[in-house]
């Protein structure tokens, strides 16, 4: 690699003091590259468990609006679906993990009561009450593991970067900056043996 | 925020059991991926349920586009389990963590 740089005392000592800041920052981003790995290797493991319910309840909520479906009959169970007067909401907010800001999934109205899905006291069905229950678990388990997801992804791209730019401080920036210092004073000994040599030539004459 | 979901008239219902307004049934993979796609831009959209099943027969793109969404976060939701995420984490770190 040519050096562009000027071999003087002044600049080998800035270099010197470059050096120990790009260290010390080099560091520090390994410190928060491994809490960041720590903080989502234990959120991956909560993720890891939520998805497996998250198939359990699915599979329980499918089977029983088809056995609501069965019984009641398709038309009943769409008339109780339009019937439903509260909607399921989540509100958005951001939250901080070491420096990234990760969003808080908070849902509003994720279960109806019997009063407010709108068929009555009796004109509702058992079975649609049921599959209605399920969905709204299944729902409230969407809504937590929406959250972990959307926390995972923004940890694992922050995660990314973190890794890019130690790898970088280590295999170039540190590397071209120790390769410049020792460029510098090979340069000055060199200049310090030529001073020499013309002293002792010059005191031969 | 609304909770959108993606998918057939069967996988749509028991949602809209439980109260989501926001249902979108298309006809084929192209509808959907549209509908997708500018459910996406949408800033009234907090998550979007699609069926795992379908997620699959997007466009490597949109699923990437999908995948790399905060907000809305979209979630793939069946009998089997969605494997976007486990993908990603493979990608990113270059080890499979999803153990």
């Amino acid at each position: 690699m040519a050096l562009d740089i000027k071999p003087t005392r002044s600049e080998l000592i800035n270099l010197k003091r470059r050096i120990k800041q790009t260290q010390n920052g080099y560091n520090l981003l390994k410190m928060k590259r491994d809490g960041l790995f720590h903080a989502f290797r234990t959120l991956l493991s909560e993720m890891i468990e939520a998805r497996e319910g998250l198939v359990g309840t699915y599979r329980e909520a499918v089977q029983s609006i088809s056995l609501a479906s069965a019984i009641e009959g398709g038309l009943a169970v769409k008339s109780a679906a339009i019937a439903i007067s509260r909607h399921p909401e989540v509100t958005v907010t951001p939250r901080n993990i070491m420096g990234v800001v990760v969003p808080s999934v908070v849902g509003t109205n994720l279960t109806t009561s019997i009063d407010e899905r709108g068929t009555g006291l009796i004109g509702g069905s058992a079975y649609i009450d049921e599959a209605s229950d399920s969905y709204s678990t299944l729902i409230e388990k969407i809504v937590k593991a929406a959250e972990m997801e959307a926390t995972l992804k923004r940890l694992l791209v922050e995660i990314e970067a973190t890794k890019r730019r130690v790898n970088a401080l280590e295999y170039v920036v540190i590397p071209q900056m120790e390769e410049a210092r020792n460029f510098i004073q090979l340069r000055l000994e060199e200049m310090e043996r030529e001073e020499t040599f013309r002293l002792k030539r010059f005191k031969n004459k | 925020m609304e909770i959108a979901i993606v998918g057939s008239p069967e996988f749509t219902l028991g949602f809209q059991l439980a109260g989501i307004m926001r249902l979108h049934n298309p006809e084929n993979d192209e509808e959907m991926s549209q509908a997708l796609r500018l459910m996406l831009d949408e800033e009234e959209v907090g998550i979007i349920v699609v069926d795992a099943a379908d997620l699959t027969r997007m466009p490597d793109k949109l699923r990437q586009r999908m995948s790399d969404s905060i907000s809305p976060t979209v979630l793939g939701i069946g009998t089997e389990e969605d494997n976007t995420l486990r993908e990603s984490i493979k990608s990113a770190l270059g080890v499979d963590l999803w153990k």
